[in-house]
């Protein structure tokens, strides 16, 4: 694989039409992150991903870049809208996962002694939904509304205040989802998890401002040193793990039928413009918006939560919410003319400019806010989307740290509740649901996340703003 | 509970590999090792029996949506499943059955929530020693 450094921040491997590529992949990385990221079969993927029929401009990794499975997590492409695939493989299993911060009117010194009882509060109101079922019942008719409406559903069933659907990406809702193209399974898979985190890397971290970057949109965003945030990483649950595990079984035949061979079946693609292709992209859509109405019920109970140890006038107000793996349809420049494009983001967030229509009224003149977690021990990231995400990136940037270490690495020789002490001891109080929650998510498995923001914000795709630090951790 | 599989690291997600002397006991030892990584099955009691059945146009198709179909049973019907046991594998299409009861967290004891299982590096293989395969899942 031929690798050149464009300059401090970007790699390219040239298209090798050898390998069926037809298109460039650009990497987002410092020298030490493309060290680490040349260890696991990453960039590879990339490469695969630059098969896909119809991409428009390169195969992009983000600086948190790591092996997924077709896709590469951290992996962007574009496809041409009316000549392009669609590629469920490039969404994910869970889809619309993403993070939603949210400010409080909590400071630090009042939250650290009470720290305990807030986590096992949040703990008992918010189930991981490892075993069981979650804390909302709603008929199979109530469900199809919620696809259709996402987070909206939740604010006028009683689950948020009115204004929280306003600060999410896509106003917690897109358009054109289709409830009918969602089978059975997926909806009895999903019903019962609506309001549960699940497991994995899903967490909800209660965290405090550490530093601000950028005083200016630290204000826009309501955001004040010292001030205690809270930050939801979830996803679609097993509604959207059905959506993507059922078209991918239909893709087989339908690649064959339209022609279209990849290097991995995982990467499956359809033409977007087929029966198939828009068939997905309803299904999608429609787990996407249950994925919005999973974090709105999840703020709700949390609210709730928060007024039950600090005191009813307790407020905690969305500061925005963002989907990291989606396919959406976008209008971007390439080559100088506006191009209707699938943008597929794999493990990477939309960090669209200052100016930008799509941006509500409030971050107008700051840019789309982008919430990048980091490790349960280590620091979270506020950042706004920067100019150079439209013309580098297709209005894309990092959606984490990046993992590093498998998680039967990370468990090995080590003991749940050394770590717990550990952490403790470092002013962070952990429960996880499962017993290797904890070990599987340890600081030492990911990467050095301040680096991968340099990068972020060293390229011009998003500025930085704060840096928080968590003090109370929830795990699946 | 089997012992013919062992976990396979992968920077994010999770994997396992399952080695059977015939195809059908590579599926029911696949099936096994995904039950054992979403719960401790130590404990599930045979009350039930249910009715499996995938197709698919490969061995490594028809592997992944069996697997699915026992993935759905876990995580969308809340049932913990053990004693799988094939009844026709043939042409892209698997008949079984497996015996089982309702999750219930206290006695199944939940250990991850695997959302899918991937294409990612998927292999059957046949050697003189019987059959083996590799399946990645996402968690």
């Amino acid at each position: 694989m031929q690798i050149e450094a464009l300059d401090d921040f970007r790699y390219r491997i040239p298209r090798d039409e050898s390998r069926g590529m037809r298109a460039d992949v650009v990497v987002f990385a410092s020298r030490r992150l493309m060290e680490q990221i040349q260890k696991d079969k990453s960039l590879e993927q990339a490469e695969n991903v630059a098969t896909l029929p119809g991409i428009v401009g390169a195969s992009l990794a983000m600086p948190d870049i790591h092996q997924g499975y077709g896709f590469p997590i951290g992996g962007v492409a574009a496809t041409d809208w009316r000549h392009g695939v669609v590629s469920p493989g490039g969404v994910g299993f869970d889809i619309n996962c993403g993070v939603r911060l949210v400010r409080t009117s909590v400071a630090l010194d009042d939250a650290r002694p009470r720290i305990r009882d807030l986590v096992n509060q949040v703990f008992r109101d918010i189930p991981c939904g490892t075993g069981g079922e979650g804390p909302i019942k709603i008929e199979r008719q109530t469900l199809d509304q919620v696809l259709e409406k996402g987070a909206q559903w939740a604010v006028e069933a009683g689950y948020g205040e009115p204004d929280d659907a306003e600060f999410a990406e896509e106003r917690g809702c897109l358009k054109d989802a289709d409830p009918a193209q969602v089978s059975d399974r997926a909806k009895t898979r999903g019903r019962p998890q609506l309001g549960t985190i699940g497991s994995g890397n899903h967490f909800l971290e209660i965290q405090y401002v550490e530093q601000i970057h950028d005083a200016e949109a630290a204000k826009a965003l309501g955001l004040e040193r010292g001030q205690i945030v809270v930050l939801i990483h979830c996803g679609s649950r097993g509604l959207g793990h059905q959506v993507c595990t059922d078209y991918l079984a239909q893709m087989g035949e339908a690649m064959k039928k339209y022609g279209i061979a990849l290097p991995d079946r995982q990467l499956a693609c359809v033409p977007i413009q087929s029966p198939e292709g828009q068939s997905y992209l309803a299904a999608m859509r429609a787990a996407a918006n249950f994925a919005w109405a999973n974090r709105q019920a999840i703020l709700h109970f949390l609210r709730g939560a928060f007024r039950r140890v600090f005191g009813p006038e307790t407020r905690l107000e969305l500061i925005y919410d963002v989907c990291h793996n989606i396919a959406k349809r976008e209008r971007h420049t390439v080559n100088g003319e506006w191009k209707d494009v699938l943008v597929h983001r794999k493990g990477a967030t939309r960090a669209f400019p200052a100016g930008h229509p799509e941006l509500p009224g409030a971050y107008q003149n700051t840019g789309q806010p982008v919430f990048v977690p980091g490790s349960m021990g280590t620091a979270s990231w506020v950042l706004v989307g920067a100019p150079g995400s439209m013309t580098q990136t297709f209005g894309s940037v990092c959606h984490g740290a990046g993992r590093m270490m498998s998680r039967t690495a990370a468990k090995k020789g080590r003991n749940a509740t050394e770590v717990q002490k550990r952490l403790e001891a470092e002013g962070i109080f952990v429960r996880s649901e499962t017993r290797d929650g904890i070990l599987e998510e340890i600081p030492e498995a990911y990467k050095d996340v301040d680096e991968v923001i340099e990068v972020a914000h060293g390229a011009g795709l998003a500025r930085k703003v704060a840096r928080l630090r968590p003090i109370g951790v929830i795990k699946g | 509970m089997t012992d013919n599989f062992e976990i396979l690291e992968h920077t994010a997600d999770i994997g396992f590999r399952a080695r059977a002397s015939s195809l059908s006991e590579l599926f029911e030892a696949a099936a096994e090792a995904l039950v054992a990584i979403v719960l401790n099955p130590a404990n599930i009691a045979p009350r039930e029996t249910i009715k499996l059945a995938a197709e698919g146009e490969s061995k490594e198709s028809l592997l992944v949506n069996w697997l699915s179909d026992v993935l759905y049973w876990l995580d969308g019907e809340h049932f913990a499943l053990r004693s799988f046991k094939v009844h026709q594998l043939d042409a892209g299409r698997i008949a079984a059955s497996a015996k089982g009861e309702r999750r219930h967290p206290g006695r199944h004891e939940p250990r991850l929530i695997v959302k899918g299982v991937t294409y990612h590096q998927l292999k059957i293989e046949q050697s003189p020693e019987g059959w083996s395969c590799e399946v990645y899942l996402d968690i």
